[in-house]
C-alpha cells in the first residue's frame, strides 16, 4: 500500500480536512437538525425565535462554526465530485475558482447575518 | 454532453459494482442534496438581517406540506451522509487496511441500518408536524 502515488500536496491536505471536518460536523450538524427540525420544528421558527436564539452569544458562535465547516465541507465535496467528471487541468482550475467565489460570497452573506443579528420590525 | 461525463453516467448503470457502487452513489447524492439545501438555507436565513419581511415570506414556503416532506428526506440525507462519512473517515484515518478485503461490506449495511434507525424518530416527529400543521389533523 506504500507505492500509491499521491496527488498534489493541496489535494492531500483537503482530503484530510474533509475527514476531520466531518468528525466535527457530526455534533454540529446533527445537533442543529435535532434542535431546529425535531425539538422546535419549522412551525416554531420565526423572526422572534431567531432573535431569542441569537441573543445568546454561544449560539451565534455555534452557528458561525456550523456555517464555516458545513458549507466549506459541502462546496469542497462538490468540487471533488466535479473533478471526477472533468479531465482537463484548466477546466478543473476554472471550476475550483468559480466554486471558491461561490463559497466566499455565501459564507460572507451568512457571516454578516450572524454578526448583524435579527432586525426586528418596529 | 461531454463524452467522459456520458461514459461515467452510463457506467453507473452498467458497472457491476454492487453494494460498493450503491453506497458510493448514496453518499454523493445525500451530500449534494444537503449542499443544495444548505446554500438556499444560508441565503434565506440571512434575510433576518438583510430583509426581515422577506424572511417572513420564506418561512411560509418552509411550512408548505411538500417542502415539509422534502425536509424529512433532507434529515435522512444528513443522518446517512454523516453516519457513512464517519465510517469512511474512521477507516481512512485509523484502519486503512480494512479497505483491502471485502471486510467493509458488513459495516456498509450496519451504517445504513443505523441511519434508518436514527431517522425513524425524526421522521415520526416531523411526520406528525406535517399531518398536524399541513393537513389539520390531530
Amino acid at each position: 500500500m506504500t507505492d500509491i502515488t499521491m496527488g498534489s500536496k493541496n489535494e492531500v491536505t483537503l482530503w484530510k480536512w474533509m475527514r476531520y471536518s466531518a468528525l466535527l460536523l457530526i455534533p454540529l450538524a446533527w445537533g442543529h437538525v435535532l434542535i431546529q427540525d425535531i425539538l422546535v420544528g419549522g412551525h416554531g421558527i420565526n423572526l422572534d425565535y431567531v432573535a431569542m436564539r441569537w441573543s445568546m452569544l454561544g449560539w451565534r458562535v455555534y452557528d458561525f462554526f456550523l456555517l464555516a465547516f458545513a458549507f466549506a465541507h459541502g462546496v469542497n465535496g462538490l468540487r471533488q465530485v466535479l473533478n471526477d467528471y472533468i479531465q482537463s487541468a484548466r477546466s478543473r482550475k476554472n471550476v475550483a475558482v468559480g466554486l471558491f467565489i461561490f463559497w466566499l460570497l455565501i459564507t460572507l452573506v451568512g457571516a454578516a447575518a450572524i454578526i448583524g443579528g435579527v432586525r426586528l420590525p418596529n | 454532453m461531454q463524452p467522459n461525463l456520458k461514459t461515467t453516467l452510463s457506467g453507473y448503470v452498467t458497472y457491476k459494482g454492487g453494494q460498493g457502487l450503491y453506497v458510493f452513489l448514496l453518499h454523493r447524492i445525500t451530500g449534494l442534496g444537503t449542499l443544495l439545501f444548505l446554500s438556499l438555507h444560508i441565503l434565506t436565513t440571512a434575510t433576518v438581517y438583510f430583509s426581515p419581511s422577506a424572511y417572513d415570506r420564506f418561512i411560509e414556503v418552509f411550512r408548505w406540506p411538500p417542502v415539509m416532506l422534502a425536509e424529512i428526506i433532507l434529515v435522512f440525507c444528513v443522518i446517512y451522509h454523516g453516519a457513512n462519512g464517519l465510517r469512511l473517515a474512521y477507516i481512512d484515518l485509523f484502519k486503512p487496511e480494512l479497505w483491502e478485503a471485502r471486510r467493509s461490506n458488513k459495516a456498509v449495511v450496519t451504517t445504513l441500518v443505523v441511519a434508518i434507525l436514527l431517522s425513524l424518530p425524526a421522521a415520526a416527529v416531523m411526520g406528525y408536524n406535517l399531518l398536524k400543521y399541513g393537513f389539520g389533523l390531530f
